[in-house]
């Protein structure tokens, strides 16, 4: 579970007000914030810097703050684009900044609150205990608050389509080469039939040749995977100011591709190969 | 005069180091002559070949086609030359395999800008002067090494050429289809084509009327029949 | 024969090579296709979208339509924009999460829309709320209510009957009452997600629900100008009311900048992967098929084939493939744009009306020239092999060989 609301009604702070810079009191009665690196720059504050923060334009119930740090705000893809101006604040701070007058203090309410276990494991177990004896609370485990239906689950799917064709036309690709490139081979195939060296003998062969080119050619798309990883990171990480990873190459997805790679590379030539072997090896000699 | 060679020669930059495939040749092609090119393997007979039809240039000496000199046209030009004014025959026949022997006789035709009517009828006219009128929708695959030859000849002579070249026409045809390729060519030459022909073999070489004989790139002596 | 025939009888004497070639172009001119579709179909669609109600300004309280803090002294505002000479009218929308309890398994959880228009007196209005109704009438009088299609299927409301929802108007830690409230007719929200049940009805009818007791704020103000939309939202700026008034433009410009941004990127790397990979195989099919062919094309050289000729041939083979494969893409393309529009829509907040592949003559424009742009490249190196080739050397290699 997350403080979410809490997070996002800081953002909202600084679209409603400004936050206003006075000169520097040496007063420790402001209470502390921490300020985004992004807001520190776009509004030219600094450690130390004493600000006005409301909730309403026209700043009537504002109060002031001295910023004790500023801190690189945690990237959200899913505000990808947008610039993350934020205030973090301890909570009696927010609440006396946002409760309305008539309001008593202590009936303020939060939208979320975030649980750490002392085991992390025990999370649906917990969930589970909270939602049978808090009636009106809903328990969700990190995992779950994503849902199936999260966005980043949506994109996975997505980008799982989108490979999936690519694989397609690489599989079409790659029969259309290895035929020519076997082609290309059909007399010394021929020969080597008129020697007299079975067909399973020149397929294992055949077989041998298309895996070591198509591991090395797995390797080298792997190099250049990891070599555009850092070039795609570096360039959408400065165009949106973020410290996002937008391309992580894993163990688990260098071996997927790997596993796909290399088969599909191998079956490929052995299926462009058969058709050539089940001509004679006279047809194959004769030009 | 067709072609007017004079002391031609041509070197090959090699890694090992230079290599002249042809010496200081002097030669004159006029109209109605038979020709024949022999010599060891390695001697140069191909590469003059190939520099008397314009598809190579020598590295020195003047050569002369219907009086242009050659080292002077462009590409564009030197392919018009060869076009409309040489045939070339190969050893390797060189037919295009998708194409049926009509289609590989109107090749030339219709690159040289022959209208439709015009073509289809010179094409059944080459067709039947080799003796192929039945195999004209057969494709390479389905002739013989001596059918495709003669597919090859009626090719060359498309465009009417003045000058026939063949190389080593008979190199990859047993004895018996050799002498009727041999007996097309003559009568090719016997209709008017200038011919010359670079070969092996010493009966087909028997049958022009001038014998080159070369060595080390040069014409060690020339017989007249 | 000329340059094209001459390709076309080089391809199908490889028929197996060149139908791989052709699906293989296909196969990546599709994705092509859809990556283009998608570079502006969000835009597109949203466009259309806001436009399609005639409501022309939005307004909010916060950057971006019903995000950001409410409207206050909403009713006040909204008189004076409809009092605006730019202004034909402003309504009013506030949103509400409701549950209805059903007999058998768990409470649906709704929205519940209330709108209400506000225009100055004596201006003809003819404003339709932001819904369509597809069976039944509208809501004419407080207490009714209109419902989507997916809410009345999961209810088995239709029509005529009653729904009985409790409102969470504030926090969701208030329980109301539960209020019942007489349907009238199912309706098409466009802005509702694809699995998202609705319920709208006059800003009256929400306030029932929320108790009676709520305070003056909407989520957004629909605003329709006199045909000037720039001027009418410049008009409610200058108005001082503390509110972020937006053409429909500068909205989707905003969602461009902020949420839709990643899918323009995507499309943009995608496109150029696409293209890349494109040429770089066809180059490789082109160049092989070249090489397997030098002593055919040196022969023809020989025979009196000038040199732009063998280059055409070349050029042809390519514009074949592509153009054959190219063309093969477009409703290959369009049936995987479906499918990925379907993937894209499950997103949690995504308008059910909302599509990402969008086809618009430039997308179709700029697909044939990338496509045209590959064959040419993709013929490059092959034609440059042609071109280049040495005659008399190439023949003799071929004897040698």
């Amino acid at each position: 579970m997350r403080v979410g609301a809490l997070v996002v009604l800081l953002l909202s702070l600084p679209a409603v007000a400004s936050p206003q810079t006075v000169r520097p009191k040496p007063d420790p009665t402001h209470p502390d914030i921490i300020v985004s690196r992004q807001l520190a720059e776009s509004e030219h504050l600094a450690v130390g810097s004493i600000v006005r923060l409301a909730t309403d334009p026209a700043g009537t119930t504002s109060r002031e703050f001295r910023i004790a740090g500023v801190y690189e705000p945690t990237p959200n893809p899913s505000r990808l684009g947008a610039v993350p101006r934020e205030v973090r604040m301890h909570l009696p701070d927010l609440l006396n900044l946002i409760r309305p007058p008539s309001q008593v203090p202590g009936t303020e309410y939060v939208s979320t609150i975030n649980i750490a276990l002392v085991d992390p494991n025990d999370a649906a177990a917990f969930s589970r205990d909270v939602n049978a004896r808090m009636p009106g609370v809903v328990a969700r485990s990190s995992s779950e608050a994503a849902g199936s239906a999260g966005p980043f689950r949506v994109l996975e799917r997505f980008h799982l389509a989108i490979a999936s064709v690519t694989i397609v036309a690489a599989t079409v690709f790659l029969l259309a080469l290895t035929i020519m490139l076997v082609e290309e081979r059909r007399e010394t195939v021929g020969v080597l039939r008129l020697i007299g060296l079975p067909i399973r003998r020149i397929l294992l062969q055949i077989l041998l040749e298309g895996l070591l080119v198509a591991l090395a050619g797995a390797l080298f798309g792997l190099a250049l995977a990891s070599g555009s990883e850092r070039l795609i990171n570096a360039f959408f990480q400065w165009k949106y100011d973020t410290a996002l990873i937008f391309v992580r190459i894993t163990r688990d997805v260098a071996l997927t591709c790997t596993a796909i790679a290399v088969p599909l590379g191998a079956a490929a030539t052995v299926v462009a190969s058969w058709a050539l072997l089940r001509r004679s090896g006279l047809r194959l000699v004769r030009r | 005069m067709i072609v007017d060679a004079q002391n031609v020669s041509r070197l090959f930059k090699m890694p090992a180091g230079p290599v002249v495939a042809v010496r200081d040749v002097t030669l004159q092609i006029r109209e109605g002559d038979h020709i024949a090119i022999r010599g060891p393997s390695g001697c140069g007979k191909s590469t003059l070949l190939h520099m008397l039809g314009c598809v190579d240039a020598p590295t020195s000496g003047s050569l002369l086609f219907a009086g242009q000199d050659v080292s002077r046209l462009s590409d564009a030009k030197r392919s018009s030359l060869r076009l409309k004014q040489i045939g070339f025959v190969f050893q390797r026949f060189f037919l295009l395999p998708m194409l049926t022997a009509r289609e590989n006789v109107e090749l030339p035709l219709s690159e040289a800008g022959v209208g439709k009517t015009e073509r289809r009828t010179r094409v059944t006219e080459l067709l039947d002067y080799v003796g192929l009128s039945a195999r004209a929708d057969h494709r390479p695959s389905q002739l013989s090494g001596g059918e495709m030859q003669r597919v090859a000849i009626a090719r060359a002579l498309a465009n009417k050429p003045q000058l026939l070249l063949a190389d080593e026409p008979t190199g990859e045809l047993d004895v018996a289809t050799g002498e009727q390729i041999a007996m097309l060519l003559d009568r090719v030459n016997a209709d008017g084509t200038a011919l010359v022909i670079v070969t092996h073999d010493q009966a087909l070489a028997g049958r022009a009327r001038r014998l080159l004989m070369m060595r080390d790139g040069a014409i060690e002596h020339e017989a007249t029949a | 024969m000329n340059a094209v025939g001459f390709a076309w009888r080089s391809l199908v004497r490889q028929p197996a090579r060149a139908a791989l070639g052709v699906l293989g172009v296909a196969a990546v001119g599709a994705l092509l296709f859809d990556m283009l579709m998608l570079s502006n179909g969000l835009v597109l669609s949203m466009r259309d979208l806001l436009d399609r109600y005639g409501w022309d300004i939005r307004v909010a309280g916060g950057d971006l339509p019903l995000q950001g803090p409410r409207i206050r002294n909403a009713s006040k505002t909204a008189d004076t924009i409809a009092s605006l000479p730019s202004v034909r009218a402003a309504l009013l929308l506030r949103i509400a999460d409701a549950r209805i309890d059903r007999p058998s398994g768990p409470p649906l959880t709704t929205q519940l829309v209330g709108v209400e228009v506000r225009s100055a007196p004596g201006r003809a209005t003819r404003t339709s709320p932001p819904w369509t109704i597809v069976k039944g009438r509208d809501v004419n009088n407080a207490g009714e209510v209109v419902i989507n299609t997916p809410l009345s299927s999961a209810s088995h409301v239709a029509p005529g009957s009653t729904l009985t929802l409790r409102a969470l108007c504030v926090a969701e830690r208030e329980a109301l009452p539960p209020t019942t409230l007489r349907v009238t007719g199912v309706a098409e929200f466009p802005f509702s997600g694809v699995d998202e049940y609705v319920v709208g009805g006059t800003l009256a009818t929400l306030k029932t629900a929320c108790g009676g007791n709520v305070e003056d704020e909407v989520d957004l103000l629909l605003v329709t100008s006199n045909g000037d939309a720039d001027g009418a939202a410049a008009a409610i700026r200058a108005a001082g009311l503390g509110v972020n008034a937006m053409t429909n433009d500068e909205v989707v410009g905003r969602f461009q900048q902020a949420g839709f941004s990643y899918f323009r990127q995507i499309s943009s790397v995608l496109t150029a992967v696409t293209v890349s990979f494109a040429v770089l195989l066809i180059t490789v099919l082109l160049t092989v098929s070249v090489n397997q062919r030098l002593g055919e094309i040196a022969a023809l050289r020989a025979l009196g084939f000038s040199r732009s000729r063998v280059v055409k041939d070349v050029l042809s083979e390519s514009v074949l493939i592509v153009g054959t494969g190219g063309l093969l893409s477009l409703p290959l393309g369009w049936l995987l744009a479906a499918g990925l529009d379907d993937i894209l829509k499950a997103m949690p907040g995504v308008p059910a009306e909302l599509h990402f592949f969008v086809l618009e003559r430039e997308a179709l424009a700029i697909h044939v020239s990338l496509l045209v742009l590959t064959a040419l490249l993709a013929a490059a190196y092959p034609m440059r092999i042609v071109s280049r080739l040495p005659i008399a050397a190439t023949l003799r290699d071929e004897v040698i060989g």
